[in-house]
């Protein structure tokens, strides 16, 4: 397996890098705040930016093309991250909630008693 | 020796992951979040990418954590209203979570084993990548050093002039959501302290200090307009948060032309290369690197700013 | 080993120390102000030592400077949140449970 082929610092990142790619889409799919999913979001982005970058440093020299697009990646996710939080900022203001429950549109359930009308 | 230093960080990252996901209380999630930023800095710094790791310091670990901070202390007045069903969505997490991890292993992996299949002739590094190899193969014609400078001027000035594009969108966007009115208020207001004033006296003047020569080592060291436009950003949003600053409802034509300045100014000598008669993209000289770098160093730290405090302008003083 | 690596390794050993006793402090002291203290002066002198060790390493007159000034920089941000934060702490009652959005919310 070419895992063995690679330098102990390129396995210890890739490991990471699926660590944490893997702990963000767990984060993603089960959080009920709004808030953590971006959290999530963003573990997820910098985990695949980890990846880039560590394969772009398995030669010699680092690829610095690869470089140049993280930077980018990550001015990006900060955009998004801004962007993002003015979204909830105006959902929590329209709604009163931020849980992905509470925001959805589904019909309130008869056998839920917190559904129950005040 | 390195190996131990390695692992410690990728453990630390994985650590400070699962606590920002799976952490008991949304505050500490989010400070678990700000410090794996930092490590995260640390990581590429020892994976090679110095300039990374000043962005990610400045950027994603600064700037998020205090865009986060911020907007928790807006929402922080939600309760919960009733007791969450158990989604679809929730019960796939941890098998979708483990696959992907996975895949991104073995994915990972298999790129490792990939030889790079380019003819390197005699005297040409080994770059994990042909468009690396080409990029280094060049770099003795231009004026500057740092490759990683280099490709987001010069060899890819598309993605860095739509990156600007887009932290205009993101500001744009953050606009139109809230709607032309300022933002829930944080609760309490920054107090007058003496000891804030004494740390601003100090900061923000070696802040500026500090993103100039960031803009200026660039083209030789690791640095650029990025990095520089954060560092100055950072300084922004500490006068934001201690009152100096505050946002203002629709901004004044000086900071408007400021937040597209970046944009126009690389767009015009991209564009003014085609009227000479040049391909697109193609920049004069190191005046014109300076040049383009210095509206961009400048636009990007006025966006930053913005977008954290969440107003379409700003003003000096208090309300 | 040169004296120097000699002198550097036991300046980052009393570097982590300083830092553990930092740490102990900020998990075992009873309430904010007094993680505070263990916060702010047990880290600030463990930086201390670490820059006298990373400047020893170094052995350039430069870097030493540059790093006299990281630490005195590190020592004015970490003076000023540890006042603002007694300040704010000193606002809630000391013996009172946090406030209620700092709590761990039900579990979702």
């Amino acid at each position: 397996m070419s895992l063995l082929m690679m330098s102990g610092s390129g396995a210890v990142y890739l490991l990471a890098a699926a660590g944490i790619i893997g702990i963000g889409v767990y984060g993603l799919l089960s959080a009920d705040h709004l808030l953590r999913k971006l959290l999530a979001m963003n573990l997820l982005g910098s985990g695949v930016l980890l990846l880039l970058v560590t394969l772009a440093s398995r030669g010699g020299t680092p690829d610095p093309v690869s470089h140049a697009l993280v930077l980018t990646g990550l001015v990006v996710t900060v955009s998004v991250t801004a962007f993002a939080l003015a979204l909830l900022d105006r959902l929590y203001r329209e709604t009163g909630e931020i849980r992905i429950d509470a925001a959805s549109d589904d019909p309130p359930d008869p056998a839920d008693p917190a559904d129950a009308k005040p | 020796m390195t190996l131990a230093l390695d692992a410690l960080l990728a453990l630390a990252l994985l650590a400070l992951a699962l606590g920002a996901v799976a952490g008991a209380a949304l505050f500490r999630s989010i400070v678990m979040f700000i410090v794996f930023g930092v490590v995260l800095a640390l990581a590429w710094g020892r994976i090679g990418a110095p300039d990374l790791a000043l962005a990610e310091a400045a950027i994603g670990a600064g700037l998020t954590g205090a865009l986060l901070l911020v907007s928790y202390r807006r929402l922080v007045r939600t309760t919960p209203r009733r007791t969450p069903r158990s989604r679809p969505a929730a019960r796939l997490a941890l098998p979708l979570g483990l696959l992907s991890a996975a895949l991104v292993l073995g994915l990972g992996a298999s790129g490792f084993g990939l030889e790079d299949t380019t003819t390197a002739g005699a005297g040409t590094v080994a770059v994990p990548s042909t468009a690396g190899q080409a990029v280094l193969a060049e770099m003795a014609s231009l004026p500057l050093d740092n490759p990683v400078t280099a490709v987001l001027l010069i060899f890819r000035g598309y993605d860095t002039l739509l990156e600007l594009t887009v932290l205009l969108a993101a500001y744009l966007g953050a606009r139109l959501a809230l709607g032309g009115s300022p933002p829930l208020s944080a609760r309490s207001a920054p107090a007058a302290l003496p000891m804030v004033g004494a740390l601003l006296a100090i900061v923000v003047p070696l802040s500026a200090l500090v993103s100039l020569h960031l803009l200026h080592a660039g083209s030789d060291a690791p640095g650029g307009a990025f990095q520089g436009g954060a560092v100055l950003a950072a300084a922004g949003v500490l006068l934001v948060l201690s009152g100096r600053l505050r946002a203002i409802g629709s901004a004044p034509t000086s900071q408007r032309l400021l937040l597209v300045l970046g944009t126009l100014t690389f767009l015009g000598f991209a564009l003014a290369a085609r009227l000479v008669g040049a391909a697109l993209f193609t920049l004069p000289g190191m005046w014109a690197i300076y040049l383009i770098e210095s509206a961009l160093l400048l636009s990007i730290a006025l966006t930053l700013v913005l977008l954290f405090a969440a107003g379409g302008g700003l003003a000096w003083g208090r309300e | 080993m040169g004296l120097n690596d000699i002198a550097s390794t036991l300046l980052l050993a009393v570097a982590a120390f300083f830092y553990l006793a930092g740490t102990v402090g900020l998990l075992r002291f009873p309430d904010v102000h007094s993680r505070l203290h263990a916060l702010t002066k047990a880290d600030n002198l463990g930086l201390l030592f670490v820059c006298l060790a990373m400047a020893l390493l170094s052995g350039s007159a430069r870097v030493a400077a540059l790093l006299a000034v990281v630490w005195l920089l590190a020592l004015v941000a970490s003076a000023v949140s540890a006042h603002l934060v007694a300040r704010r702490a000193l606002q809630f009652d000391p013996q009172a449970p946090a406030p209620a959005e700092h709590r761990a919310e039900p579990p979702a």
